[in-house]
């Protein structure tokens, strides 16, 4: 066993170190102020924050579901019109920050806010995950057994009950957990839709009186919650077994008539998932007076500079991970990965919060500086940024580099000169997905950023904490064309589907 | 009355026709195989028979009830005709008992398990009940999509190319297998397959099927021995094509004259089909070819002779067939077909 690059050890034990952090505050915050964090919970306040958040994401979830099960087995399984067309469109709301669809309603229906919208919109932007993981679990899930079940004296609804359900019963849970997570942690569409749950509270608790007491104990509840998410998820979604690889032809559903009626629901739920809020936002920009073009420049130049930046100190943390772990994997390379994904499915202002802890603490001079935030973004995105900078890597067969071993190149030699070359279009792909997902970050940036650095995201939010909605509504828009669209563009699932599906 | 009728069917898809003007008949407990080369329409007309695709003109009928016409397509779980597809298509989340128990609702618990254990026996696979599917070989897993098709003893089974998924050895025995379980079932049965050995050791009666047609139904020795056409002759087995000339009630051709099986014109001309194992290769010092390669399979051998005008291929006995470089006089055995060209 050769011994993996320095650098990669090096940088790859400063990342585990770095994603430990946020879990190590919780833990200290918990065993310091156990009975101020209880006191602080047994508020009232508490409670009714607790059944805000059980119920938003319950209902988002369920709905979110509903949603992206019914456009996926339309548009996979049966003679819909135009069904590329509705699944770009069913993947039309992963371009727009969930904050940006909020604010694309409430700058039209001042009163939109509370439970309701916030359970409209979240699970509007949450489909698209629900309706990937289904129409790919729908594609790889096996035609034929589902007419022998017919033939056997199943009709069509006992059908999709007993023999298609089960198959994609794990793609199924595995999404709404995604969905779940994503509503438990979702800090600025619940902010300016006024609704009050655990991520608002938190950063209120905290930005409003400083209160890191109250804050902590928040976080933990919240915490709390993740992991009873994760453990519901494991529990009950079902035995994986290997899919068969679909065979034979693959037959539409015919609809006859109602194929129209599918077309015209599913155009419905486009027109409300992306129509109706780029439509406002649209219009919202064009009729705007005394608008500030330099402003709006200089702001996406600020917040490209920081995603940018973000996202080559991730690319290049994940590579040394995988690098490390894939080619070179030991019992420590393994631990590492394995704490790169501590802080997956912490929400990003219980992150935050840990980090302003960690910097005004430990290592002073850190706090509000662009260092802090760069650290927040590694923690929060390191995870993904593993998966996407990962699977290039391991998918340049060992073949290729024993080939190169036997002409005569060493190792480390092999990795620089053919395997990095040959996965670097894949690499460079998840570096920039990774930017682009910093470009949208919100909460974390709030909390975190040095106070001369404004982005698109943070002037959004400023604009929409006055209420001038009209005044966010460029920055928004400039938000979906140049984070959203091109992350969309990116998505492999995404682009995967749609090229099956036509 | 026959089981099956299917009346005067053709289907199209947009501007293709892919099947036209197919009657076919089948008579209960009986096995009828379609034959026919990819593309030949073979899985449309299953699809037809199940129910999953509706006919473009015609009828099909089963035990007297009309379950497809121009007006109406009854529904696949309303034919009571069970299918095994060409890969079988278990049900991934289901063990092998419930697999074949699924299409059982309408019995009673203690009937269903019956009936489960009786097929789990017929397929010898009693001790396989808790397995998941991914655990079985491909002979297994073909086996239990076989007894799920025959659980709810369905009036006709379709088999969909059931076997092509196998190696060639496993293939011979499975096929055996199969026959036995249809007959012990009592099962009619409509294998589709483009493998000729498959149709014609399997069937009671073969249809060829040929770009949406069918061009041939009989018995399997009525159509390996009389192939409608110089096509099928080909198709089914090794054939030699010689020109030949009618004369005298013998066809002349560059082997001899022969004598034909079919009528034949007085001065036609066209080709006769030999058949490999129509030959017998007398080896003779002083005769007028030679052995000019030979593919030996233990059992057989397939010999390439040069004679004066013609290169043919012949199957002779395993340890009587002559070596490269012997000489040979080739006869032709018993009768030929002959087939006059348009």
């Amino acid at each position: 066993m050769k011994r993996p690059p320095i650098a990669a050890v090096a940088l790859g034990l400063l990342a585990a170190l770095a994603s430990l952090i946020p879990i190590g505050y919780l833990l200290l915050r918990l065993f310091e102020g156990f009975e101020a964090a209880l006191a602080e919970l047994a508020r009232a306040r508490t409670l009714e924050l607790l059944l805000n958040t059980i119920g938003l994401t319950v209902s988002v979830s369920l709905t979110a579901l509903a949603i992206g099960a019914v456009q996926a087995w339309l548009t996979v399984r049966t003679n819909l019109p135009l069904a590329p067309v509705f699944a770009v469109l069913a993947t039309l709301p992963l371009a727009i920050p969930s904050y940006v669809l909020a604010l694309g309603y409430v700058s039209v229906f001042p009163s939109f806010s509370g439970f309701w919208a916030a359970w409209f919109t979240l699970s509007l932007a949450t489909s698209p995950y629900v309706f990937l993981a289904l129409s790919a679990a729908l594609i790889s899930s096996n035609f034929a057994a589902e007419e022998v079940a017919r033939s056997l004296g199943k009709n069509r609804w006992h059908v999709i009950q007993s023999v298609t359900w089960p198959q994609v019963r794990p793609a199924a849970f595995a999404s709404v957990l995604l969905v779940a997570l994503y509503t438990l942690s979702e800090f600025g569409a619940i902010a300016i839709l006024r609704f009050d749950t655990f991520t608002r509270a938190i950063y209120n608790a905290y930005r409003g009186s400083f209160d890191r007491t109250s804050a902590a104990a928040l976080a933990l509840v919240l915490v709390a919650l993740t992991l009873v998410v994760i453990y519901f998820e494991r529990r009950y979604r079902g035995d994986r077994w290997q899919a068969p690889t679909a065979a034979g032809r693959k037959r539409r559903i015919d609809l006859g008539r109602a194929r129209i009626l599918a077309a015209f629901g599913l155009g419905i739920i486009g027109l409300f998932g992306a129509g109706v809020p780029l439509v406002s936002l649209i219009g919202w920009s064009v009729n705007q007076t005394g608008f500030d073009l330099l402003r709006l420049g200089e702001l996406v130049a600020s917040s490209l500079a920081v995603a940018i930046a973000a996202g080559v100190v991730i690319g290049i943390f994940a590579l040394a991970i995988s690098v490390w772990n894939l080619r070179y994997s030991s019992r420590l390379s393994g631990a590492v990965d394995l704490t790169a994904w501590a802080a997956h499915a912490l929400p990003a202002v219980v992150v935050a919060l840990a980090l302003v802890y960690f910097g005004a603490n430990l290592v002073p001079g850190i706090y509000q500086s662009i260092w802090l935030l760069l650290l927040g973004y590694l923690i929060l995105f390191l995870p993904n940024a593993l998966g996407l900078v990962g699977t290039p890597i391991a998918l340049v067969p060992r073949s290729i580099e024993e080939v190169a071993r036997s002409q005569g190149l060493s190792k480390n030699a092999a990795l620089t000169k053919v395997v990095l070359p040959i996965a670097l279009p894949g690499i460079l792909a998840g570096v920039a997905l990774a930017s682009l997902t910093v470009l949208k970050e919100l909460p974390a940036t709030l909390l975190l950023r040095p106070n001369e650095l404004d982005t698109l995201a943070t002037e959004l939010w400023q604009a929409t904490e006055v209420l001038a909605y009209s005044q966010a509504a460029p920055y928004a828009l400039a938000l979906i064309i140049i984070a959203g669209v091109p992350a969309l563009a990116l998505n492999a699932q995404a682009r995967k589907l749609i090229s099956e599906v036509s | 009355m026959p089981l099956l009728e299917i009346n005067d069917v053709s289907v199209s898809f947009g501007d293709t026709e892919v099947l036209s003007g197919i009657t076919l008949e089948l008579e209960s407990k009986q096995l009828l195989a379609v034959l026919g080369a990819s593309g030949a329409g073979k899985s449309t007309l299953m699809r037809l028979i199940a129910g999953f695709d509706s006919v473009g003109a015609g009828s099909i009928v089963l035990d007297g009830e009309t379950l497809s016409d121009t007006s109406k397509t009854v529904a696949p779980e309303k034919r009571s005709i069970g299918i095994v597809p060409q890969d079988s298509a278990l049900f991934p989340h289901l063990n092998v008992g419930q697999n074949i128990g699924f299409g059982l609702s309408a019995l009673s618990k203690e009937a269903k398990a019956e009936r489960v254990r009786e097929l789990l026996r017929l397929i010898r696979m009693e001790e396989f009940a808790s397995r998941m599917p991914q655990e079985l070989s491909g002979g297994q897993v073909q086996r239990v999509a076989l007894a799920r098709a025959l659980a709810p003893k369905p009036k006709l089974v379709l088999l969909d190319e059931p076997f092509s998924a196998l190696d060639a050895e496993l293939r011979g025995q499975l096929r055996e297998e199969v026959r036995q379980v249809l007959r012990a079932e009592g099962a009619t049965a409509v294998l589709v397959t483009h493998d000729q050995e498959e149709a014609l050791s399997l069937a009671d009666r073969v249809a060829v099927l040929r770009e949406g047609k069918i061009i041939q139904v009989g018995s399997p020795s009525e159509i390996y021995n009389s192939p409608a056409d110089v096509g099928i002759a080909t198709f089914l087995g090794e054939s030699v094509l010689v020109d030949g000339k009618v004369s005298g009630g013998k066809i002349l051709t560059d082997l001899g004259s022969l004598s034909a099986l079919n009528n034949v014109a007085e001065g036609a001309t066209g080709v006769v089909a030999i058949r490999s194992e129509n030959f017998y290769l007398q080896p003779n010092p002083t005769g007028d070819s030679e052995v000019v390669g030979r593919v030996f399979f233990g059992h057989d051998a397939l010999v390439e002779v040069q004679t004066p005008k013609l290169r043919i291929r012949a199957r002779s006995n395993g340890p009587f067939a002559p070596e490269v470089g012997m000489r040979v006089t080739v006869w032709v055995r018993g009768a030929v077909n002959f087939y006059p060209s348009s």
